[in-house]
C-alpha cells in the first residue's frame, strides 16, 4: 500500500508520446475495494492514462504507484500485483486456451492450477473450446481467453481497456459481476470503456478524460458516454 | 465463479526453476502440437528441399570463388583494375581488414535493431507479465541466435579468405574462418550488452565501434593460433556478461527487437526488401523533424510546391543516418584504389552492388507512402507530378553520391574530367530506380513458375523482386563503362544521359497500377 493506503495513487501524472502530452494532468487514487472507470472521447487519451500505469508506456512526468511501488513492469513485485488485459490478440499459436491459462496460473504458483483453469474456462464460456489454438476462436472468444488470463491470477489492481469489446450482452453482464467480485475480494480496478451500463455497474467513480481531466461521478461518465 | 478470495493476494514468487519450466512447458506443447499437424512425408521434403537447396547454393558459390580466385591468382596488381593510374595505392591487407570492419560494424548495428535478446509478441504478452526471472525466458533463443550467427559468419568468411589470403594454406583458411566467427560472437555480444537500459548514450556506442577496430584486424592475421586465442576470448568474455545480464533488459527492448526480428524473418521468408527495409527503419529524427518542420512551416505557391515541402520534410525526418551511404563511398574507394588485384569487372560488381544498396536505402519515404497510397490522391496532381515530387530529394542525393564517387576517382586519375558529369546523371537514373523499387508491388508467390529449359523458373515473382535494381543497375552502366575503358568520352557522357533520362521518364510516366502507391 502506498503512505495513503491506496492501491493505485497517481500523482500529477502526464502522459504521452515523443514528449507531447495527449490530455491534461492525472492525479486519482484507488483504494482496495473500489473500481475506477476512466471515458472519454476516441483519441482523449484513455488508454494511453491505462498503458502508463500498466507501464508500457513511459510516463512524460508525475508518477504512479501501485501497492507504494513505482511502475516498472520490469520489476517482479510489481508484476505480482498487476494484470493488465489490454485488447493485444497474441497468442501462441500452437498452445490451446487451457494451455495459455495454465501457463498464467502455473506462472503465479496457483495452487491447483488445473481446476483453476477449469473454473474460469467455465466462466468465461470457453470450456467448449478448451482444446482448441487461438486460430481456431471467435474475435469474441479470444477476447474471452484474454480476459480469463487477468482474472485467473492474483492481482491488486486489475487494469482493463474496454473489456467489453467484442463480448455478447450476456457475456458483458457476467464481466461487471466478475469486476465487482474483485473489487470485494479486496482488489482494486481501474476500467477504460465505451460502455454505460458496464461503467454505472461497476466503478464507485469515475475519471472523465477532456481538455482536462476531473473525477466525477459514474453517472455522470455515463452520461457523458450516452451523449456521445 | 472460480473462488473470488483467490482473486487477491500474495504469492510467494517462484524463481528461476519454474520460469524455466514454462518456457519448457510452451516448447513443449507447442512441439506436439505441430507434430501433429506434420507427417512424415512433409517433413522428409522440407528436408531433402532445404539440403538440395542449399547444396545448390554452395556449389554455385564454390565454382564461382574458384573462378574468382584463379583470376586474382593470374592478375597483375599494378595493370588490373580501373584506378590503376592512381597515385594512392592502398595496401590489400588494409583494404581486407577495413571491409572486415566494415562487416562487423553492419553486423553490430543489425544485431541492436533485431535485439539480439529479445521475444516473439506472444512470449512478450504471456511469458513477460509473469513474477518469475526472465532470464530463462530469453536465454533459449539468445543461445540459438549465438550459434547460428557463429556458425554462419564462420562459413561466410571461407570464401573471403579464400579470396583473400591467396598463398594461405587450407587450416589457416579455417583459422581465420574461426577468428572472424568469434569476433562476429563478440559482436553480438557487444551488442547485447549495449541494449540493457532501452537509449544507448552515445559515448557506448562510439566506444563500441572503435572496439570492432583491433577486431577486424585479427582475422587477417591467419596462420597463427593467438588471434583465434584472442577472439575467442574476447567472444566468451563478453558473450559471459552478456548472458548474464540477458533476463535484466527491460521488457519494451524486448518486444521490440522481437517485433522487429519477426518483420525482417518474415520479409527475408518472402524475399521483399521493401519490407525488409521497412523493418529496420528508426524512428523519426527529433533534430531533423524540428528543422523539418520549420521548412514545412514557409508558405507553398501550389499544391505540386506543396507535395514537394512535404516530402522533403518526410525525407529529412526519415532519412536513416548518412553514415551508411558514407561508409559504402569509402568501401567502393578503398576498393578501387588497393592494389589487391581485383579484376576490374569485379570493382565495378562492387560498386554497382553498393549503388544499389545505397539506392534503395534512399526510398524511406516512398516505402512509406505507398502503405497509404490515398494520401497522394488528397492533392489534385497527376500521378505523375507525385511521382516528380517523391524523386525528387533520392534522385539529388544519389546524384551527390556518385558526385562524390566518380569525383574522387577523377581526381585519382580514372575516367577523366567529365566522370564526375557522367556520376550526376546517373544518380538521376538511380533516383528513378529507387522510386520504382520503393513502390514495387510485393510479389504474388501462388503464381505458378513457368517451365523453360532450364526448368520451371518463377518468371513473376524474379520480375516483382528485381523490379527497382533494374533500373538502377541499368543507370549505372554507361558510369561503369567509362570506368572500364577509362575513360568518359562524349558518346558516353551521351549515352548516360539518355540512359538517365529514359529511366526517370519511364518511371515518372509509368501507367497507373503498376506498383503499389503509384495511381
Amino acid at each position: 500500500m502506498t503512505e495513503t493506503g491506496a492501491v493505485l495513487e497517481a500523482e500529477q501524472l502526464v502522459v504521452g508520446y515523443g514528449g507531447a502530452a495527449v490530455c491534461g494532468e492525472v492525479t486519482a487514487a484507488v483504494y482496495s475495494g473500489q473500481v475506477l472507470g476512466v471515458v472519454g472521447v476516441n483519441g482523449a487519451g484513455k488508454s494511453t492514462v491505462l498503458q502508463t500505469l500498466a507501464g508500457r508506456q513511459p510516463a512524460i512526468s508525475g508518477e504512479a504507484r501501485i501497492q507504494g511501488l513505482l511502475v516498472d513492469p520490469d520489476t517482479v513485485p510489481f508484476r505480482r500485483q498487476v494484470a493488465a488485459v489490454f485488447d493485444d490478440d497474441l497468442f501462441f499459436p500452437s498452445l490451446s486456451v487451457t494451455e495459455h491459462l495454465l501457463l498464467v496460473a502455473r506462472g503465479h504458483s496457483l495452487p491447483n492450477p488445473e481446476l483453476r483453469v477449469a473454473a474460469e474456462l467455465e466462466f468465461f464460456g470457453l470450456d467448449g473450446r478448451a482444446d482448441a489454438v487461438p486460430d481456431a476462436l471467435s474475435s469474441g472468444q479470444r477476447r474471452r481467453l484474454l480476459l480469463a488470463a487477468g482474472f485467473i491470477r492474483p492481482a491488486s489492481l486489475l487494469i482493463l481497456d474496454e473489456p467489453e469489446q467484442r463480448l455478447d450482452p450476456v457475456m458483458r453482464d457476467a464481466l461487471a459481476r466478475r469486476i465487482k467480485d474483485h473489487a470485494e475480494a479486496g482488489g482494486a480496478a481501474v476500467l477504460v470503456t465505451h460502455d454505460p451500463g458496464l461503467l454505472v455497474e461497476t466503478a464507485g467513480s469515475c475519471l472523465l478524460i477532456k481538455d482536462e481531466v476531473e473525477l466525477v461521478e459514474p453517472g455522470d461518465g455515463a452520461a457523458f458516454i450516452a451523449g456521445l | 465463479m472460480p473462488a473470488s478470495e483467490q482473486s487477491v493476494g500474495t504469492i510467494p514468487v517462484a524463481g528461476r526453476n519454474l520460469s524455466r519450466q514454462l518456457v519448457s512447458f510452451t516448447r513443449r506443447q507447442s512441439r506436439a502440437y505441430n507434430r501433429s499437424l506434420t507427417s512424415f512425408g512433409d517433413a522428409f521434403a522440407d528436408v531433402y528441399t532445404s539440403v538440395l537447396a542449399l547444396g545448390c547454393a554452395a556449389a554455385i558459390a564454390v565454382s564461382f570463388v574458384a573462378a574468382l580466385r584463379g583470376e586474382m591468382v593470374r592478375a597483375d596488381p599494378l595493370s588490373s583494375g580501373v584506378a590503376v593510374h592512381s597515385p594512392v595505392a592502398m595496401p590489400a591487407g588494409l583494404l581486407w581488414v577495413l571491409l572486415t570492419y566494415g562487416v562487423l560494424t553492419g553486423i553490430l548495428m543489425a544485431a541492436r535493431r533485431l535485439g539480439p535478446v529479445a521475444v516473439t509478441g506472444a512470449q512478450g504478452a504471456w511469458w513477460l507479465p509473469l513474477p518469475l526471472d526472465r532470464g530463462p525466458m530469453v536465454l533459449p533463443t539468445f543461445r540459438r541466435r549465438i550459434v547460428w550467427v557463429g556458425l554462419g559468419s564462420t562459413a561466410a568468411y571461407v570464401p573471403f579468405s579464400i579470396l583473400t589470403g591467396l598463398g594461405l594454406a587450407t587450416v589457416e583458411h579455417a583459422l581465420a574462418a574461426v577468428t572472424f566467427g568469434a569476433c562476429c560472437l563478440a559482436v553480438l555480444g557487444i551488442a547485447a550488452l549495449l541494449q540493457p537500459g532501452g537509449g544507448t548514450p552515445r559515448r557506448a556506442l562510439a566506444g563500441a565501434f572503435l572496439a570492432l577496430a583491433p577486431l577486424a584486424a585479427l582475422p587477417a592475421l591467419a596462420g597463427r593460433m593467438w588471434p583465434l586465442a584472442v577472439s575467442a576470448l574476447a567472444a566468451a568474455v563478453i558473450l559471459r556478461r552478456a548472458l548474464h545480464r540477458a533476463g535484466a533488459v527491460p521488457g519494451t527492448d524486448l518486444i521490440r527487437g522481437g517485433n522487429v526480428s519477426g518483420h525482417a524473418g518474415a520479409s527475408v521468408f518472402f524475399l521483399d526488401t521493401n519490407e525488409l527495409l521497412r523493418s529496420f527503419a528508426g524512428p523519426p529524427r527529433p533534430v531533423a523533424a524540428s528543422r523539418a518542420r520549420r521548412f514545412y512551416a514557409r508558405p507553398a505557391g501550389s499544391p505540386f510546391a506543396g507535395l514537394v515541402k512535404a516530402d522533403v520534410a518526410a525525407f529529412l525526418r526519415l532519412q536513416p543516418p548518412v553514415v551508411v551511404p558514407l561508409l559504402w563511398l569509402a568501401a567502393c574507394l578503398a576498393v578501387l584504389v588497393s592494389d589487391a588485384g581485383l579484376p576490374a569487372w569485379m570493382q565495378l560488381a562492387f560498386i554497382a552492388l553498393a549503388g544499389c544498396v545505397v539506392a534503395s536505402g534512399m526510398g524511406a519515404v516512398a516505402r512509406r507512402t505507398a502503405l497509404l497510397p490515398e494520401l497522394d490522391t488528397l492533392l489534385p496532381l497527376s500521378p505523375a507530378s507525385v511521382r516528380t515530387s517523391r524523386l525528387l530529394m533520392p534522385a539529388a542525393a544519389l546524384a551527390l553520391w556518385m558526385a562524390l564517387l566518380t569525383g574522387t576517382l577523377a581526381v585519382l586519375g580514372a575516367g577523366g574530367p567529365m566522370l564526375p558529369v557522367m556520376g550526376i546523371l546517373a544518380g538521376a537514373g538511380m533516383g528513378a530506380g529507387c522510386l520504382r523499387g520503393a513502390t514495387r508491388p510485393p510479389a504474388d508467390w501462388t503464381l505458378p513458375p513457368v517451365d523453360t529449359p532450364m526448368g520451371p523458373v518463377p518468371r513473376a515473382q524474379l520480375s516483382a523482386l528485381l523490379r527497382g535494381l533494374d533500373v538502377t543497375v541499368l543507370s549505372m552502366l554507361p558510369v561503369g563503362l567509362a570506368l572500364f575503358v577509362g575513360q568518359a568520352v562524349p558518346v558516353l557522357v551521351l549515352m548516360q544521359a539518355v540512359v538517365s533520362l529514359v529511366a526517370v521518364l519511364a518511371v515518372l510516366l509509368a501507367p497507373a497500377g503498376t506498383g503499389r502507391g503509384q495511381r
